[in-house]
């Protein structure tokens, strides 16, 4: 029987922790690379050379709307070519309809679908480009991109999961800076983007995919109106037929024709009543028609193919005539090249985030000297995002110095790390242009050294674009394998472990004397089941519906296994049935009942999901009933919570002086909390108020001290007299005598357990009726009396190699309560205002804290109460007269325990892991896979938190009781 | 092989089973159940999707009389017992095996609502009369049988086999059958009981194959 030490087996235990740790961190980096991103909105500076010392100048700023246009205009020196903006989006709209692809023209049909379009691409009154889009090629964040010019990663969409509004700097907050009227037709996206910033709106809802008809008549029923008025500047028009016609039939559906010529109408309305007929004195209008992503053969999107990417940007309007410049080959560009492009065009400075460059052909109105400031202006907010990104970046020769006049006008070669070529690329094309100037003041300008100029400018603007697109959507694949592999290892670390200790356990019963041995070899569903269930959720994590609705999965799950053991407790029941023992069984099967009752009541509780959240639900309903049935409903759960801890501790604790104080502690601190409710009786605001921070600051600390003053003195406190071990004192030399001291020392631990083990489960239960919504007040109490309840049944349930059964068991509960509390898979349902009771200042770390206390109240309750769970086990037939240390016994005690969450938990991470870099071009990663990778990662943490608590406070009861068992053999030994 | 040659023959009392009355009753069931659907889709122009509760109801009230006269047949002790006995037991095993399902299908997340009692009521019905009722007729109040049966999963003569089986698969198929529930499919299917009934009737003709399959490979064992 060689088995693993004990220490050996903790520091596997640890090794493996910590390899998942360094490869989930490896991971998340990989996968959502994070990108610092300037904050606050471009202003009068962006029209400065960027200066290595930022000394900002923010009252300028504030200057009035129209002030601001003139200062704009000064300082830029180029003259806004138009101040009206028409921006059309089509959803889903491909390139290739409107412009081909390859240099071939788009199909027949699909031409004369759009004459008038085609006409105006004709004879060069328009141009087009295809517009590259980022992945993930959804609205939203396409949305973004066109009108911020930056690639959002996932965790600023995390990060910022309350508001969905856009904070950053973009092209609609520099309109309205600047006191533009803006009207927005179409996708309530804009809306939810861009609250308030809108003079008058009419939103629609891209709820029924069905719909190809009514969703733009919706759109175009005010357009004739819109049109003929002049007191907006900008008009947002998003038609989302084309989407739904892709998303019903198709790339190639019969719809798509039509739909194209109603798109076709609406752009010769525009172009007829609004460009072609206007006066001078009403100012020009531009317009702009973009589609925010393309779509697949069968008509989805987003992720990044090319059918998926190729989105449409078409200018109409422009004062140049164009056609000389555009050949069908050289006419792509990136979607974030919009946002310069019409900041330019229009007067503003370019959004700070914008990582695109502006499209050349448009600026050709412009004279020479115009056309290279507006390249200069693009390349200093490049060069300011860069500096953001790369913080040592400084150039030599750069204008910000103050010198270079002194410097020599020497074009050089540029090459080395990014930095240096960005530099360098930035620096030759600040001194061609210098150069250029100074030429032009003293001779006829030379044809080229401009364009040198322009290619110099271009060449920086480029690589710097390409750079910072390229850290925002990047995903290193070797870090990612990395990542996935330390997972991976770290997995079969912990279930060999876990094996490992299986069959020790296993070995062992098979050698005890009882006469277990003809129950073990039977066939055990349960064990099945189990592993049938970690099956059963890997294979349910590739459904993005499934995991919207994991509370379905966890529920039917827990309830299953329950059931089975229900069926087990009636099998018990026909082999004890001789023994007379049908008590035992009738208490399992009532506990059994308890547990399915209380779990069907949890259920029931919140709807929970996402899809069905309107269903109705006991939650929604006594929220209907009122604040005051609310309330009681609160009050009774609070008191019934303190009532049946109180009853377990008198009714197990042996010790009647210890109970006593241990009792009296938590019993201060329930009524506290019950002081707490019933103080809030009349509302929730009144819970800012000075006095009530104390009241609920004072309960914590006792809270605390109570809880962990029982954990550092009970091992101490606990009576271990030599009566008890002398009653064989005359042989206490002997093997036998040993074994009894074993024997005692393990029931001393048990006892000392069991108490920890209680204040544990009370204090976190009473600590979340403080924390949750008051709603969640008799799921807490339903919570505590599962606990209690499958502890009534284990501690019946004598076989210990099944003891993972029973673990996954606590494991599957814990998940289960995740979700009966109204949590789900997207980070909306995360209690904020909980996160900051009793909490004086503002302070992020403390709030973090209490948010993941009150998200994951039922895990980390029921791996906490594996403490008490240890204490009931009978572990006793393990002390067999050879051990003379009990680390065995210790081992044997929190192998599972500990080892069975970690492992679990680490199966479904990495599993996650796969399932999520599988889905990366996944329509709804972003939506449903992401946030439900955070959810992982922070059980995971969960999981790590609850374990070590465990392993720390078993470890610490066991070795104080060795030394005091040790202490007293010295005293027997000198007396 | 041994011990349980002798408890068979410690059971002599039960009316044993030959193959080709087994092959009439499985049949005499499965084409039942045929008949049901037709007769709803053809007389009365509905289906399981359409009209869930009429149809549950139509296949319990159709098969209860096939299924309780059928095993009663079988019933355990037939020298103390008499047939009529047995039927009364399976009649008085129809209401008590529906309200145990009923209450398993809550445990396991069934919606509770008035809108849901009708369904509810026929689905349980239904699954009472596959699951319970056969083993009521046959077994009466013999408790060690019906722990043999359910807890152990222990069949050992033909009609062991004849009940324990398709009890089992009907329950099974019923599990698997809940899957599709949460699902955002959209399909009129997806409600309760619907999905959990088709999967309890596919689990119930499985295993009414296997069980038939089972005593014809003991039948052949002991002619050995």
């Amino acid at each position: 029987m060689s088995g693993l030490s004990c220490t050996k087996l903790t520091l596997f235990t640890v090794a493996g922790v910590a390899i998942q740790l360094v490869g989930l961190s490896l991971f998340v980096f990989g996968f959502f690379p994070v990108k610092p991103t300037l904050p606050g909105h471009s202003g009068a500076e962006s029209f400065r050379a960027p200066t290595c010392n930022s000394i900002r100048n923010e009252s300028l700023n504030d200057l009035p709307p129209h002030h601001l246009t003139s200062l704009y205009k000064d300082l830029s020196g180029i003259p806004p070519a138009f101040d009206r903006l028409i921006l059309m989006v089509i959803d889903g709209l491909p390139a290739e309809f409107v412009l081909g692809k390859d240099g071939e023209p788009p199909r027949k049909d699909l031409m004369e679908a759009m004459p008038y379009t085609q006409s105006l691409l004709g004879n060069g009154m328009a141009i087009g480009y295809h517009a590259k889009a980022a992945p993930p090629t959804v609205t939203m964040p396409r949305l973004k991109a066109m009108v911020s010019g930056a690639i959002g990663g996932f965790l600023d969409v995390a990060l910022n999961f309350n508001t969905q509004a856009m904070v950053d700097d973009n092209l609609l907050g520099q309109f309205f800076k600047i006191g533009w009227k803006m009207v927005m037709l179409g996708d309530e996206t804009w809306l939810k983007l861009f609250p308030g910033l809108f003079m008058r709106h009419d939103g629609v809802s891209s709820f029924f995919v069905k719909d190809t008809v009514q969703v733009d008549q919706n759109v175009s029923r005010h357009l004739g109106h819109e049109l003929s008025r002049d007191d907006w500047n900008f008009l947002i028009l998003h038609y989302l037929g084309l989407d739904h016609v892709g998303h019903t039939g198709g790339r190639n559906s019969a719809l798509m024709a039509p739909k194209l010529t109603e798109m076709d109408e609406v752009v010769k309305m525009i172009h007829m009543t609004n460009i072609l007929n206007q006066k001078n004195d009403q100012g020009q209008t531009l317009l702009v028609v973009v589609s925010d992503h393309g779509m697949t053969e069968s008509g989805n999107h987003g992720g990044s193919s090319y059918e998926e990417t190729d989105s449409l940007a078409l200018f109409i309007g422009l004062k140049n005539d164009v056609s000389d410049y555009l050949s069908s080959t050289h006419n792509n560009v990136d979607q974030v090249d919009i946002a310069p492009t019409l900041a330019l065009l229009l007067g503003v400075p370019i959004p700070k985030n914008n990582v695109g460059v502006l499209i050349p052909e448009i600026f050709g109105y412009l004279s020479e000297d115009k056309q290279l400031k507006a390249l200069e202006l693009n390349s200093w907010q490049l060069v300011r995002l860069l500096q953001a990104q790369i913080p040592g970046l400084s150039c030599r020769n750069h204008p910000c110095d103050g010198s270079g006049g002194d410097q020599e006008s020497r074009v050089t070669k540029c090459y080395g790390s990014i930095e240096r070529m960005c530099c360098c690329l930035y620096t030759n094309a600040a001194l061609l242009k210098k150069s250029w100037m100074s030429k032009e003041v003293s001779r006829s300008n030379s044809r080229k050294d401009y364009t040198s100029t322009v290619a110099a400018y271009y060449e920086f603007l480029r690589t710097a674009s390409e750079w910072l697109s390229r850290r925002a959507t990047d995903k290193p694949v070797s870090l990612l394998t990395l990542g996935i592999a330390a997972m991976f290892l770290s997995c079969l670390i912990l279930l060999s472990l876990l094996f490992h200790i299986y069959k020790e356990v296993y070995t062992r019963e098979m050698q005890c004397p009882f006469d277990l041995k003809s129950i073990m070899q039977t066939w055990c569903l349960e064990e099945t089941f189990i592993l049938g269930v970690t099956l059963i959720l890997i294979i349910s994590m590739t459904s993005s519906s499934l995991v919207e609705e994991e509370q379905y999965i966890w529920h039917f799950m827990a309830s299953t296994l329950h059931l089975l053991l229900l069926r087990k407790a009636i099998q018990s029941c026909v082999h004890s049935f001789s023994r007379g023992q049908n008590k035992t069984s009738g208490l399992q099967m009532s506990s059994i009942c308890v547990l399915l009752i209380s779990g069907r009541i949890l259920r029931g509780w919140h709807q929970g999901g996402v899809n069905w959240t309107n269903l109705p639900d006991i939650s929604k309903w006594l929220e209907k009933a009122g604040n005051d049935n609310v309330k009681s409903v609160q009050l009774v759960a609070c008191l019934l919570v303190i009532a049946l801890s109180l009853y377990a501790l008198v009714l197990f604790g042996s010790n009647r002086n210890i109970v006593l104080v241990i009792g009296f502690s938590f019993l201060v601190s329930g009524l506290l909390v019950v002081q707490n409710i019933l103080k809030h009786q009349d509302g929730m605001f009144a819970s800012s108020s000075y006095s009530a921070n104390t009241l609920v600051q004072i309960t914590y600390a006792i809270l605390g001290v109570s809880t962990s003053g029982t954990v550092i003195a009970l091992p101490w406190l606990v009576p271990f007299s030599i009566s008890e071990t002398g009653l064989s004192h005359d042989v206490y030399m002997s093997s036998a005598s040993s074994e009894v001291q074993n024997k005692s020392l393990l029931m001393k631990l048990r006892e000392s357990l069991f108490l920890i083990g209680w204040a544990y489960i009370s204090c976190w239960c009473l600590l979340q009726l403080l924390l949750q919504q008051t709603i969640n007040s008799m799921p807490i109490l339903l919570l505590h009396v599962q606990t209690l309840a499958s502890m009534l049944y284990f501690s019946y349930s004598g076989l210990h190699h099944n003891q993972w059964v029973e673990v996954s068991a606590f494991y599957f509960l814990g998940m289960a309560g995740h979700f009966a509390l109204g949590n789900s898979n997207s980070l909306a349902t995360i209690d904020v205002a909980g996160a900051f009771i009793g909490i004086s200042s503002h302070s992020t770390v403390l709030s973090g804290i209490l948010m993941f206390i009150i998200t994951y109240a039922s895990p980390m309750l029921f791996i906490l109460s594996m403490v008490m769970y240890i204490s009931l086990k009978d572990t006793s037939y393990f002390v067999s007269p050879s051990d003379a240390d009990l680390r065995q016994l210790l081992k044997m005690m929190i192998g599972f325990p500990c080892l069975l969450p970690l492992g679990l938990n680490s199966i479904l991470l990495t599993a996650y892991t796969i399932v999520l870099v599988f889905m990366s071009n996944h329509l709804f990663v972003w939506s449903v896979f992401s946030p439900k990778y955070i959810y992982v990662c922070t059980t995971t943490i969960c999981v790590y938190v609850g374990v070590s608590v465990i392993a720390a406070t078993v470890t610490y009861a066991y070795l104080v009781l060795g030394l005091r068992r040790k202490k007293q053999y010295k005293l027997r030994h000198q007396q | 092989m041994k011990p349980k040659k002798s408890k068979m023959g410690v059971r002599a009392s039960s009316i044993s089973v030959s193959t080709s009355e087994a092959l009439v009753v499985h049949l005499t069931i499965g084409l039942g159940l045929a008949l049901c659907f037709s007769v709803a889709h053809n007389v009365h122009f509905i289906n399981l999707t359409s009209h869930p509760s009429q149809v549950l109801g139509l296949i319990w009230a159709f098969q209860c009389p096939t299924v309780i006269l059928l095993y009663s047949r079988y019933r355990k002790d037939p020298e103390r017992c008499s047939y009529w006995k047995a039927v009364g037991r399976g009649v008085l095993g129809l209401p008590a095996g529906a309200v145990v399902n009923a209450l398993g299908a809550i445990a396991l997340g069934a919606p509770v609502g008035i809108q849901y009692l009708p369904k509810t009521i026929n689905w349980s019905l239904m699954m009472s009369l596959f699951t319970i009722v056969p083993a009521a007729s046959v077994f009466g109040s013999s408790w060690t049988d019906w722990q043999r049966i359910f807890a152990c999963t222990k069949p050992i003569d033909p009609v062991d086999f004849m009940i324990c089986l398709p009890a089992h698969g009907v329950v099974v198929g019923a599990w698997f059958g809940a899957w599709p529930v949460p699902l955002d499919w959209e399909r009129p299917w997806q409600e309760w009981p619907i999905c959990v009934s088709y999967g309890a009737i596919a689990g119930y003709l499985v295993s009414l194959v296997a069980s038939f399959g089972f005593i014809l490979v003991r039948q052949h064992v002991k002619g050995d």
